[in-house]
């Protein structure tokens, strides 16, 4: 599904440059749950931005289902973020204006469906999670664990064929972390949604059935 | 989409309720005094446009090449009119206008009217359509009186007026009338007004004008072949000039007159009707000089910008907390202008707002701008579709500018940036701190230019006019007889109060029948040419308006003789060039006069000019138009009331009442008051815009530094430090502002100051004031922000992160 072909990236520093990744090959099979891990600065975040068409690589190729995407021009990559791929992010990034539903509304609403096709949509993932009676309330107004659960409902509602979350867990105690955890995993066996997580933690990685370990831009092992 | 959009933007608006305070406050203001500017300038631009004619209707003016430079007459004798009938090709009807207050009765019923004597084609060649009557004979005959609607009203309540004998008073005697006609009202953007129309035969001193080529009294209008343009209409006017104005080229030619390139001294001109409401050769112009209009719309320009101004500033810091919202709707897939078109929306909701609230905020101001800066406005205006559309377009424009720039800026950061939170204020503070510049340059602009006027105006009514102003009342004379104005200088005489009584053939100033004159002469004296200016006056002239004799004496009732006797100011003294001026004989119009007495100069005329020559004729039997009373009471207020009443018990017709002449010397610098007060409220809009504006981004700048304010107190800065340190970014902002703006208000005041023939200088304390005001307001505006950080516990603001 996935494959990144010696994807290097590099940011200009003064007069020279500072390597994030260097040829970095790397290939994800539909309906894995993969955690990426490694120390800070090792370049993981950039990874997955790359993973997620929100950076482009400086050097390399990536297919996504079987197509160039590194090159892609914003039309078409756009359309990849409206369906085929969700984010999932650390401090959860709900917009602090919108209510829950209307958080979780908006994907599709940039997927220009029609009014009832959305409203079943939204009806069924809030189901799903367990959280219509918290439907009207404001983000501030929940627990931490909650937005993410806010967060991931977003994320899923459009159906998209990966999920990228970026250390999805990183801001919520164990108990929380668990459910998010629990979460993904179903997501992934029943739904198989392919996951992509960058994650600290050991524990969180278990879930998942494949590690990439990455250090100072490269893919050990 | 949109709703949510919308949604979006309506609980942000709430969230942060000080901003969208700041912004609406300040566009609503800045978009209701631009509409009440633009609504002006339009109104002026509107004169005439009603006139199909407009085009071909012109007004001729007289203009000679003296020596002293173009000199420019307005009126033209009587039997001009004819000549350029027969014999300039093109010209196809031709009126002159005259006329003024008259009284006319109709039964018991006694009012004055503007009545204007035209000539039999006016109503054919100007666009006032007749309701009832013919429009080819309603001015066939000389006892042919044309109303307006409203007059006829007035006159006539149910009755039908056409065919009711009226009279009217014209000089001293009452002339029978038949109305004929009644025209539409006549709107009030016209520059050619009327209440009534007679035939120009009517004209009081007709049979002294008739066909004399040497007085010219009145202007004269005239109506060319649509294929005749201004040009080769000039030209065909040429010689017109030569043939019947050879006298006057030849005393042209002979004082000196310098010839145009063309080698003419003297051409009549035109002004089409179009262009006579802004001209100022015109008669029937406003006094309103063409880049009035300009500067409304300047003025409206920049108040807005400013509004704009805070509108970008404010978005744009604001939207930087918004980052996490803008990277989030990118990642779920939002396009660029998607993005844009969000934010733009959430502008055009604010600007919305403030467009209502604008309107409301313009219908409830409309009488007291009307009643400040002397307009005659209507909401009436917006029955026009085109400025309907206007507004409309200028409005989504304004939404554009303020919207579109922060959007297309919030549009394109870069994601990842905002997702990490590095994004950070200081980013486009190039951008932000250029605007604050231009705002506080255009405040500062406007402040020195207020200041300049303020102090020009101030100059011009602490200046000494020669005359004494503050003691001496002036009643226009409205047509009284000279029974009523002699049974008023008895009955007046008698009044305790009153020290001396006279008369003149004009007034000082202007009264408050709102006319002003002048009558120039030239004479040759030993071979050289001169021109003065000339007053008929009543005994006691001098004495009451205090004017100071350098030699000689007034006109006195001890000596019979004085009506052929002559008082002149010094600067015709200086011209005569005699070592004693007393006693030496002047012909102007072939009748000698000896001067008698030199009197110091005073301003007669307004102070944009020189004092010019003058002279002094004494006829207590002529026409005094002008009553001065000189009274010495400490009760001014009772004697006016005093004078009044026995002025109208004299006089029951009199239309004007008497005033003050410190009043009328005011009402000489009507446009330049007003001009003022127009600067003073646009420098006052621009400050308190600029302010708020200010004010929020202090607010925004303060919230991004608290943590950096709390390492320097944990590292021991003082509170009067750390205020120095956030203000003076504020200040050197201000302070290029107002480098920026000096040399620019120089230039222009110094240029508006040159119309006046004295003037007060410019001085350099006054921009170093205007700075120390600016710094001030600035200082002020920011420290309640400054000073709150600098004072905050330091624990507090280092906790956060």
């Amino acid at each position: 599904m996935i494959q990144l072909q010696k994807i290097s990236k590099h940011y200009p520093v003064g007069f020279g440059k500072n390597e994030i990744l260097k040829d970095v090959d790397l290939t994800i099979e539909e309906g894995e749950f993969v955690s990426i891990m490694g120390p800070s600065g090792s370049g993981k975040s950039t990874l997955l931005h790359i993973l997620g068409l929100l950076e482009e690589p400086s050097a390399g190729q990536y297919l996504f289902q079987g197509e160039r995407v590194d090159k892609m021009n914003e039309k078409k990559r756009t359309q990849l973020h409206r369906g085929a791929i969700g984010f999932v992010f650390q401090a959860y990034h709900l917009i602090d204006e919108l209510t829950v539903y209307e958080n979780i509304e908006t994907p599709l609403l940039y997927k220009s469906l029609s009014g009832s096709e959305r409203k079943s949509k939204v009806a069924d993932v809030l189901d799903r999670f367990n959280m219509v009676a918290k439907k009207d309330l404001f983000p501030n107004q929940l627990s931490g664990g909650q937005q993410q659960l806010v967060g991931i409902a977003r994320a899923i509602v459009a159906e998209p064929r990966v999920i990228l979350a970026d250390e999805p867990t990183g801001n919520l105690h164990s108990d929380q972390a668990k459910v998010i955890m629990e979460l993904f995993k179903q997501l992934n066996e029943q739904d198989k949604i392919t996951i992509i997580q960058v994650t600290h933690s050991d524990l969180n990685a278990t879930y998942g059935n494949r590690i990439i370990q990455i250090r100072d831009g490269h893919i050990q092992g | 989409m949109f709703t949510s959009y919308l949604k979006i933007a309506w609980r942000n608006l709430w969230k942060q309720k000080m901003f969208a305070a700041v912004n609406m406050t300040g566009m609503s203001i800045a978009i209701c005094a631009a509409l009440l500017l633009s609504l002006t300038a339009y109104h002026e631009w509107s004169y005439d446009n009603f006139q199909e004619n407009r085009d071909h209707v012109y007004q001729l003016y007289r203009q000679d090449n003296t020596s002293k430079g173009v000199r420019v007459n307005k009126s033209f004798s009587e039997p001009m009119a004819g000549v350029l009938q027969k014999e300039v090709p093109g010209v196809k009807r031709v009126s002159r206008i005259a006329g003024g207050d008259m009284p006319v009765r109709y039964k018991d019923k006694n009012i004055y009217l503007d009545v204007e004597m035209v000539d039999a084609a006016f109503l054919q060649m100007f666009s006032f359509p007749l309701q009832k009557g013919n429009q080819q004979t309603a001015l066939g005959s000389l006892d042919q009186l044309v109303l307006t609607q409203k007059t006829a009203e007035v006159l006539f309540h149910q009755e039908n007026p056409v065919g009711k004998a009226v009279e009217v008073k014209i000089g001293d005697n009452w002339k029978p009338f038949v109305v004929s006609a009644v025209t539409d009202n006549i709107p009030d953007n016209s520059s050619i007004t009327f209440e009534a129309l007679a035939r120009f035969e009517n004209v009081e001193d007709y049979s002294n004008i008739r066909d004399n080529w040497n007085v010219s009294s009145y202007p004269l209008m005239v109506q060319v072949e649509p294929a005749l343009d201004a040009a080769a209409f000039n030209k065909s006017l040429l010689p017109v000039a030569h043939k019947y104005l050879a006298d006057l080229i030849s005393s042209l030619k002979s004082t000196g007159g310098i010839p145009d390139k063309d080698g003419e001294l003297l051409r009549i001109n035109s002004i089409a009707l179009k262009d006579v409401h802004l001209s100022p050769y015109s008669t029937f112009g406003s006094g309103l000089r063409s880049f009035y209009p300009w500067m409304m719309l300047m003025l409206a320009g920049l108040i807005i910008g400013i509004a704009c101004i805070n509108f970008i500033n404010l978005s744009i810091a604001r939207s930087f907390t918004r980052g996490s919202e803008i990277g989030l709707r990118k990642a779920l897939g939002a396009m660029d202008r998607q993005l844009m078109l969000q934010f733009w929306s959430e502008a055009f909701l604010l600007c919305f707002v403030s467009l209502i609230v604008s309107l409301l905020l313009a219908v409830v101001l409309l009488p007291y701008y009307n009643a400040t800066f002397q307009h005659q406005l209507s909401f009436q205006l917006f029955h026009n579709g085109w400025i309907v559309l206007g507004t409309a377009l200028g409005f989504f424009l304004v939404t554009l500018l303020a919207g579109g720039y922060p959007a297309w800026k919030i549009a394109r950061v870069n994601i990842i940036q905002v997702l990490k939170g590095k994004l950070s204020l200081n980013r486009g503070s190039g951008v932000r701190n250029g605007l604050i510049v231009f705002q506080f340059m255009v405040a500062a602009l406007l402040i020195s230019c207020t200041a300049v006027v303020w102090q020009q105006m101030n100059f011009i009514r602490a200046t000494p006019l020669g005359y004494n102003t503050a003691q001496v009342i002036s009643i226009p004379a409205d047509n009284a007889s000279p029974q009523s104005r002699i049974a008023f200088r008895n009955k007046v005489a008698s009044e305790p109060s009153v020290e001396s009584v006279t008369g003149s053939i004009l007034n000082l100033g202007i009264g408050k029948d709102g006319s002003s004159g002048n009558w120039t002469r030239g004479f040759d004296y030993k071979g050289g040419h001169l021109n003065t200016q000339c007053i008929v006056v009543d005994y006691d002239y001098a004495k009451t308006l205090d004017l100071k004799l350098v030699a000689g004496r007034d006109f006195s009732r001890q000596y019979g003789t004085d009506s052929a006797g002559v008082v002149i100011n010094e600067q015709l003294a200086r011209q005569l060039n005699e070592k004693e001026p007393l006693g030496v004989i002047l012909n102007p119009g072939g009748q000698p006069y000896h001067v008698i007495g030199v009197v110091k100069d005073y301003h007669f005329e307004s102070l944009h000019k020189k004092i010019e020559p003058l002279m002094i004729t004494m006829d207590p039997q002529s026409r005094m138009n002008y009553l001065f009373v000189k009274v010495n009471t400490n009760h001014p207020a009772a004697a006016m009331e005093r004078i009044t009443a026995i002025w109208k018990e004299v006089n029951p017709l009199a239309k004007n009442d008497p005033g003050f002449l410190d009043e009328n010397t005011d009402r000489m610098y009507r446009q330049e008051s007003r001009f003022s007060k127009i600067f003073m409220s646009g420098a006052v809009l621009a400050i308190v815009i600029s302010c708020m504006g200010l004010f929020a981004i202090a607010v925004l700048v303060m919230a991004q530094r608290r943590k950096e304010i709390g390492i320097r107190k944990v590292l021991g800065a003082s509170v009067g430090s750390i205020v120095m340190l956030l203000s003076r970014d504020f200040l050197k902002l201000v302070l290029i502002a107002v480098l920026v703006a000096t040399p620019i208000s120089w230039y222009l005041m110094q240029r508006w100051l040159n119309g006046f023939a004295f003037h007060v200088e410019i001085h350099w304390w006054l921009f170093a004031s205007v700075c120390l005001l600016a710094v001030v307001i600035a200082l002020a505006t920011t420290s309640l922000q400054t000073v709150r950080a600098a004072l905050s516990n330091p624990a507090d603001s280092l906790k956060i992160d």
